[in-house]
């Protein structure tokens, strides 16, 4: 029983508490957001290079900062963020998000013994007040996180990551392009296909047992691979016919940096500054629980994470002012 | 002088037994609009692979292509991809990028142009092609009538001197082809950009072309006004006759003689001035008889409701429809009105949340998986969904295990000759009727057509409609859905009008589109000022000869 604990507790370790892997995940989760719903949003309007420094600040902030306060600070930064852009429909995924806390801070005293005020004991194991906190610190910082990269795959659509990275690397730059055109058009074909042979009775689901299935999925993928390489020739055609390769490519890019852009960028710096040279931004939970007092830098963060927030108020506020002119 | 020169021009593809082009002499000047036409196989599209060495095929050549006085090899790929612009046939896999002013953006990035002309270049691009709403969004998002255009708005935004244009339309619904086709006409006439573009569905540049050539077995057999070369395909006998317009056709049928029309305008004047002040003894075509109310149904959908998306609008808005048995059914109606999910709630793709859909007297649901074995199978719009082997053989015995079945129905379909060929090597309508062998194997007894002359050329069609004769004649109900208002009103026995979610009317094609006025053929367009409810292009010419000879 413990055996498997330590085991379990060591997985646990690795997926919650090493933040690199969940950073590692959150950046290759696709991005839902490009076919959802997303409302009218100042700070979306701002170039790539704003809103990438931004998350690159809160989200690395979040990952750094273990103190409760700053935790509680990003989770209403963030919560707020994600609700201006998605609406109504954020409430849905927040309100998704709180059994995920629930979980992950009551589970982590189960794994993790270390503490001194014992609650009860489960399985002869103590469960400890100081896990549970750091589970819930843990817990948070786990949901803030998931609610920033949210509002990033909003903000932060494909053509603006290229537009940031497509001057350091532009032959990868554009074989992204061309892999985010390809994925919709084949997954338009292959539904194509799986209709077409549902209505000759070759359909996977009507199939009878699991290997026909697999053999039906497998038919699927090879159509499909068939019909992809066919397209591949008439793309490299008529990429070649306009000049692919004929001279040195240049990269078009649509945003352009305005006064406006400086102006934040300078902000957040001052305010990121801010938050590094203030400190108090210490917590420890086991095996003692010890908090640092806050200290202004507290202020110096929820400014830095309010940006897009007081944005999108100007933005309505100024316009509200505008139409009562009229 | 002359934009393109091209000297006894001779191309065989490798281990081709005979050339695909022999002899091609042609001269296109700067400015001028030359539509080139052909039956599938004749050597068009290799012509006009030859304008541009990129694109130049492999295989042995002889003769020369001139640009500007120059050797075409001779110029830079630099220049060529700058002054020679191609559009292909495929809206989607011509697209390389993902956003739609990145598209644009595409061929001025590899030609090295910097951010100020490029940002320039495509808004203006973006305002002359009307695209400026569209602007943001991804090219998946887009339909295909807007994906040609777009092709066609990037490559303009090259700024080439010649556009060639290889069947651009063959895959988008006749309003959005027509949208194409006259902006194309409107770059030749507003810009001077010279164009050769081929095209089966004749009928909306022919008129408007300065020159045509036709082709024929890799030889240039006419090449000179439309007008001209409509009389010359007539004296000829020639195969091409039955692409041109419609008015055309119908004045030589008919035997009149003088200036030919091209249009519904011309058609109708000429009609009109012969019959002027005149009294006509026959005035309608021999019409079918009324459809009988009491038959057997192979199909029945009563009170259907449907749609994708729980929040989505209702595609199928209490859908009524009787298909009797062993008829030609045609479903006609604008884009995106429903007809294609009609066909998938016929076959049990789309489930309806409300009515019943019974089959040959029996509930849909009460088939399970027997419904596609000898009962429904459908033809998809592109047949390219259907093909899984690495020949036809390969894939029709993917149906089908014994030999038999298989030579028959490749016989009927006529692809006897193709069957060791790769899916993907033959051509549109091959592919079509392959298609259809590898569906007609599960030995339906309702067949559902989706679009199914979409991108055939008018000898393909033809052979197309011979078939489903033959198959009409087994028994075989047939329903199809199509744009193809000549096909169905030529072919069907029964014409159903979509709209709203609803079949609004069905009749027989002569009282459906004889009592349209719009919404009709160019036959019945043409001819309802002097006659009633002729709609093929036989029709008008019977009447016509029965009349005149009345007269006299």
């Amino acid at each position: 029983m413990t055996e498997i604990a330590r085991l379990l507790g060591t997985v646990w370790r690795l997926v919650f508490q090493d933040y690199r892997l969940i950073a590692a995940i959150c950046i290759f989760v696709p991005e839902r957001g490009r076919f959802l719903f997303m409302r009218y949003d100042a700070f979306s309007k701002c170039h790539p290079l704003t809103n990438f420094l931004f998350f690159l600040g809160a989200i690395g902030f979040c990952v750094v900062i273990q103190h409760p306060m700053y935790l509680a600070a990003g989770a209403v930064g963030a919560g707020g963020y994600y609700l201006l852009l998605k609406g109504r429909d954020g409430w849905k995924r927040i309100a998704g998000l709180v059994p995920v806390f629930v979980v992950i801070a009551g589970l982590n005293p189960l794994l993790n013994t270390y503490g001194e005020r014992l609650l009860f004991t489960v399985f002869g194991r103590p469960y400890t007040l100081e896990a549970l906190y750091y589970g819930m610190a843990v817990a948070g910082m786990f949901v803030v996180m998931i609610l920033w990269f949210g509002c990033y795959s909003m903000v932060l659509t494909s053509d603006k990551f290229v537009c940031l990275f497509g001057s350091l690397i532009p032959a990868l730059s554009l074989l992204l392009v061309m892999v985010l055109r390809m994925i919709p058009s084949l997954a338009r074909k292959g539904n194509q296909i799986a209709d077409a042979r549902t209505c000759i009775g070759k359909g996977v689901t009507g199939a009878n047992s699991a290997k026909e299935k697999i053999a039906g999925g497998m038919q699927v993928l090879s159509a499909l691979t068939d019909w992809a390489l066919e397209g591949s020739i008439i793309t490299a055609d008529a990429m070649r016919c306009r000049g692919y390769g004929t001279a040195k490519r240049t990269s078009f890019r649509i945003y352009r940096m305005t006064a406006r852009d400086w102006v934040l960028i300078g902000t957040m710096a001052v305010l990121a500054a801010g938050v590094l040279l203030a400190g108090g931004t210490g917590a420890t939970f086991t095996p003692e629980l010890w908090i640092a007092p806050p200290t202004w830098g507290l202020a110096a963060y929820g400014a830095f994470l309010l940006i897009p927030t007081l944005l999108y108020l100007q933005e309505a506020v100024q316009w509200h002012i505008s139409i009562s002119g009229i | 002088m002359a934009h393109f020169h091209i000297r006894d021009l001779t191309f065989s593809y490798p281990g081709a037994k005979r050339p695909t082009l022999s002899g091609v002499n042609l001269t296109i000047e700067k400015g001028e609009y030359v539509v080139l036409c052909g039956k599938s196989g004749s050597g068009k599209t290799s012509l006009l692979r030859h304008l541009k060495s990129v694109l130049t095929p492999y295989g042995s050549r002889s003769g020369q292509v001139l640009f500007d006085g120059m050797p075409l090899q001779q110029v830079s790929q630099y220049d060529q991809s700058r002054k020679i612009g191609f559009v292909m046939q495929n809206p989607d896999e011509q697209l390389v990028t993902d956003k739609v002013w990145h598209e644009l953006a595409f061929g001025l990035e590899n030609l090295g142009v910097d951010q100020k002309t490029i940002r320039l270049r495509v808004a203006e691009m973006a305002s002359y092609f009307g695209l400026q709403d569209w602007f943001d969004r991804e090219v998946a998002t887009l339909s295909g009538g807007q994906k040609q255009l777009l092709n066609l708005a990037s490559i303009m935004a090259m700024q080439p001197q010649v556009l060639i244009l290889d069947e651009p339309t063959s895959q988008l619904d006749p309003i959005a082809a027509s949208d194409f086709l006259n902006t194309v006409r409107k770059i030749n006439i507003e810009l001077g950009t010279t164009i050769i573009i081929t095209e089966h569905r004749l009928e909306d540049i022919y008129h408007s072309a300065d020159r045509v050539v036709v082709m024929e077995e890799g030889r240039v057999i006419a090449s000179d006004g439309p007008r001209q070369v409509g009389c010359l395909l007539w004296q000829q006998d020639s195969a091409m006759f039955a692409a041109l317009p419609t008015p055309t056709r119908v004045f030589y049928q008919s035997g009149a003689e003088g200036k030919c029309p091209l249009t519904v305008r011309e058609g109708r004047s000429w009609l009109t001035k012969t019959f002027e002040n005149r009294s006509l003894t026959a005035l309608e075509p021999e019409m079918e008889p009324e459809a009988p109310k009491k038959r057997e149904n192979a199909l029945r959908i009563q009170e259907t409701w449907f749609r994708y998306e729980k929040q989505g609008r209702d595609i199928l808005r209490g859908l009524n429809l009787e298909v009797p048995r062993g008829c030609i059914f045609a479903i006609v109606g604008g884009n995106g009105a429903g007809k294609s999910t009609t066909l998938k709630t016929i076959c049990g793709i789309c489930k309806p949340y409300r009515g019943k859909v019974e089959l040959f007297g029996k509930p849909i649901k009460s088939y399970g998986a027997s419904l596609y074995r000898g009962c429904v199978a459908m033809l998809p719009q592109d047949p390219r969904s259907l093909f899984v082997g690495k020949t036809l053989r390969e894939d029709l015995r993917e149906m089908c295990r014994e030999e038999g079945p298989i030579q028959a129905v490749a016989k009927t379909c006529e692809i006897t000759h193709l069957l060791d060929a790769y899916p993907y090597d033959i051509s549109g309508g091959e592919q079509q009727r392959a298609a259809l062998a590898k569906v007609l194997l599960t030995n339906p007894k309702l067949l559902l057509l989706d679009e199914p002359t979409k991108g055939l050329d008018s000898f393909f069609k033809g052979k197309f409609a011979e078939i489903l004769k033959k198959l009409k004649a087994q028994g075989i109900t047939i329903i199809l859905v199509s744009h193809d208002v000549e096909f169905c009103a030529e072919y069907a026995d029964l014409v159903g009008m979509f709209f709203d979610g609803q079949i609004v009317t069905t009749d027989t094609p002569h009282r459906f589109f004889g009592q349209n006025s719009f919404y009709t053929t160019a036959a019945n367009r043409m001819s309802r000022c002097v006659f009633q409810n002729a709609v093929t292009a036989g029709d008008v010419a019977v009447l016509y000869r029965k009349n005149l000879e009345e007269i006299r």
